[in-house]
């Protein structure tokens, strides 16, 4: 069968040592038809147009010095003649006068020295009386920089349309708006409670897949919940690519709950910007798929935004699941929350890579990482890289990790009390299931989840059922 | 009340060690069905070693000895399937078990056991009364595994699993070690819903005499450095809630050198043993008790 490999997705912002393996995946998958076969539900004048995420995300208030570098008039980067391509933005933000910056204080001037523009780093050095480069003996005294730094640097000077990302990064998401066609736009009105679904089934022999783009209006509340299942057998590529632009004071929900039976590909694609007081929780369940690859980034731009992530996944078998959390904390104030919590079981493997950048002008914000895995049998394969990112004062950034194999102490626990090796690995891969059913969205999504159960091996019950029998 | 039966549990010249040292030496004990014997002693006599070698944790080597359990040997049983024949252990210290909700694992303990694996809502119907009858807190069956537990919370967990699952002949390692007068009572409570509904055997193994103010103790067994030193009926907790251990701890050097064995355990203890439980066996043990004083 003929394939194709979206090459470097999930991949690290600031790569790691290569030699781990780690720092990004290659997917191969089987050229497919694009099956279009998606099923939503939501409550009526949510659907918006095509384009208004894009119009939501051009419509944020942009200002190259705000809120990172009130001194940025003084750097080479915009003194050279970029300072009067935008005079609106300039306005939006003016703490410091343009004309300010002629004679700056020593602290400030560290700024300056601080925030050299990108370009003028690539040239290898920096005029600093705001004239250009003054040739490869300024460069001496300069830092090197890592690929980051400079795509850190360089994102102070782009607008979030520039900077936006997902977090499988540009292929993974050209390929699943590939498959999917026309997004499915929900665009909620300014202070609306609303909630929709989204369901993509496996279809065989076809690839499906959903572009969703979210539109959340100021003050507005939106639930959504996503579903990726295979009731019916078959092999191929599910997945969904989703967007998130929530508006300032706006809760966006995100249910993602993915059954597939081991014969499908999973691809989860997402990625978030958040404006000022807005707060996205993410809630991800990956239970199912041979190959599963999930990946969020965010761009947490206004001031006292927050994002909570919260994952769940199982590894069964000889399955993969490959995830990678990419934040940018730019906003002041702002709270990230990146929880993980896995069964790792049968010779099943892992890669999960956060990162939480703590970009310069993110004065009082916190980001966190924490993970549990439990590994349920000797053969699995677990590899986490927790990355904290931090170019700011005021911060917090933590991450954790609690890993580890069942312990001969717990496993003697466990039979003591009638429960075998066997009956112990079963036990917590039916506790994962347990976990989702209770946590399932829906009763469909539950349903599912206790089909895959029971492909398992593992009964769950289904209160739904019971309540019906 | 002393009942009298068959031996449920019988244990025979038992020794253990633990990597390569040796903790039991030589250990006797005889477990009618339904009744209740209690094993005292100081810290690091072996008692709990030897809760967990009845259980057939792998971390002791059996070096001598057989243990018989309603008739069968243990041998060669598995930790799990000791339990399914009626077997439970009461942790000193529970273990934690993240990512699995207790009221999973209550599921899969009492899976596949007569009577006891029902279905749905009768199964959460029936843990819920019994955390209530333990003054639990509902919601704790939610959580993961012991994750976050207090001491109190646990000890109440383990009870809770005793009473689900009905066993035979329970044994109650220190469960009254840290806690607080209330939840004591709460024990006690437990305790008697245990013999209550499932008339099952208990080896209570606690150097607090507390514990035993509102139980029927059948027999009392005092372990020192791994031997049962002395037994007696229930009037030997309140001889060791009055004098402590120290008389029992004399070995037969500290006994020589004073001139003599020790009195008490020769005499008394071990008289009453015989009395209390007139079989050959015990009266053996009582004769190897004073021969080993």
């Amino acid at each position: 069968m003929e394939t194709l490999t979206i090459e470097h997705a999930n991949a690290l912002p600031a790569p790691t040592w290569h030699r781990l393996g780690m720092n990004d995946v290659n997917i191969e998958l089987p050229v497919l038809k694009a099956a279009q076969k998606v099923e939503v539900q939501a409550e009526k004048g949510l659907r918006g147009e095509a384009g208004a995420f894009e119009e939501a995300v051009a419509a944020i208030p942009f200002s190259p010095f705000s809120p990172f570098s009130p001194f940025m008039a003084a750097t080479p980067f915009m003194a050279a003649g970029e300072a009067g391509d935008q005079p609106a933005a300039r306005a939006v933000d003016s703490e410091v006068s343009l004309g300010e910056p002629a004679s700056l204080p020593t602290s400030a001037a560290h700024q300056v020295d601080d925030q050299e523009s990108p370009t003028a780093a690539k040239d290898g050095g920096v005029a600093k009386d705001g004239g250009a480069a003054i040739g490869e003996g300024a460069a001496i005294d300069e830092p090197a920089l890592s690929a980051f730094q400079m795509e850190a640097l360089e994102a102070r000077y782009l607008s979030p349309a520039d900077v936006f990302s997902t977090g499988m990064g540009p292929e993974a998401s050209e390929y699943l708006e590939f498959v999917a066609g026309e997004p499915i736009v929900f665009a909620t009105r300014p202070g609306e409670r609303t909630c929709a679904t989204v369901r993509i089934k496996g279809t065989d022999g076809a690839a499906n897949a959903a572009a969703i783009d979210v539109v959340a209006a100021p003050r507005s509340f939106l639930s959504l919940a996503i579903a990726l299942d295979s009731p019916e057998p078959g092999t191929g590529v599910v997945g969904t690519r989703l967007r998130v632009f929530a508006g300032a004071d706006a809760r966006v929900d995100i249910a993602s709950t993915q059954t597939l039976d081991d014969s499908w590909i999973a691809l989860d694609d997402a990625g978030i910007l958040a404006d000022e007081r807005a707060c996205v929780r993410v809630r991800q369940t990956v239970l199912g798929a041979g190959r599963a690859y999930t990946g969020l980034a965010a761009d947490l731009r206004g001031n006292d935004a927050r994002l909570d992530v919260d994952t769940r996944y199982l590894g069964h078998a000889r399955e993969t699941r490959d995830f990678n959390y990419v934040v940018h904390q730019r906003g002041r104030r702002t709270v990230c929350n990146l929880d993980a919590n896995g069964v790792l079981a049968g010779e099943s493997s892992k890669t999960l890579r956060g990162t939480i950048e703590l970009a310069h002008g993110c004065k009082g914000s916190t980001g966190s990482e924490q993970e549990t895995v439990l590994l349920a049998d000797e053969r699995v394969a677990n590899r986490t890289v927790p990355v904290i990112l931090c170019d700011e004062d005021d911060v917090a950034g933590n991450h954790g990790a609690t890993i580890g194999h069942v312990a001969p102490k717990q496993l003697f626990y466990l039979a003591s009390r009638g429960i075998s090796p066997d009956d112990a690995e079963r036990l917590f891969t039916a506790a994962a299931f347990e976990e989702a059913a209770l946590a399932a969205p829906d009763p469909r999504t539950r349903a599912a989840i206790g089909r895959l159960a029971a492909q398992r091996g593992v009964r769950i019950e289904n209160e739904d059922e019971e309540a019906v029998a | 009340m002393t009942k009298t039966s068959a031996p449920l549990l019988s244990i025979e010249s038992l020794s253990a060690s633990a990597e390569g040292s040796p903790i039991l030496h030589g250990v006797d004990l005889a477990v009618g069905a339904g009744q209740t014997h209690v094993i005292m002693g100081p810290n690091g006599a072996g008692k709990s070693t030897l809760g967990h070698v009845i259980m057939g944790d792998p971390a002791y080597s059996l070096d001598g000895g057989r243990i018989l359990f309603d008739g069968q040997s243990l041998a060669g049983l598995s930790p799990d399937k000791r339990s399914r024949a009626g077997l439970f252990l009461s942790f000193q210290a529970p273990a934690e078990i993240p990512g699995v909700p207790v009221s999973s694992f209550l599921r899969a303990a009492a899976a596949g056991r007569d009577g006891l694996d029902l279905k749905g809502k009768q199964f959460r119907k029936r843990v819920r009364a019994l955390a209530e009858e333990l003054d639990m807190d509902p919601s704790y069956l939610d959580r993961e595994l012991g994750v976050g537990f207090s001491g109190g919370e646990k000890k109440k967990l383990e009870m809770l699993q005793l009473l689900l699952l009905q066993p035979k002949l329970a044994i109650l390692d220190e469960t009254d070690s840290g806690l607080d007068v209330d939840a004591l009572g709460v024990m006690s409570r437990g305790i008697d819903a245990y013999r209550r509904t499932s008339d099952g055997a208990l080896v209570v193994i606690t150097h607090n005499t507390r514990i035993l103010e509102r139980l029927d103790v059948d027999r009392v067994h005092v372990m020192v450095l791994g031997r049962i030193v002395a037994e007696g009926d229930a009037s030997l907790v309140a001889e060791i809630d009055a004098h402590g251990f120290e008389r029992f701890e004399r070995t037969p050097e500290d006994a020589t050198r004073d001139g003599g064995a020790a009195p008490d355990a020769r005499g008394d203890g071990a008289e009453a043993a015989r009395q209390a439980d007139p079989s050959p066996a015990s009266a053996d043990r009582a004769a190897q008790t004073v021969a080993t004083l």
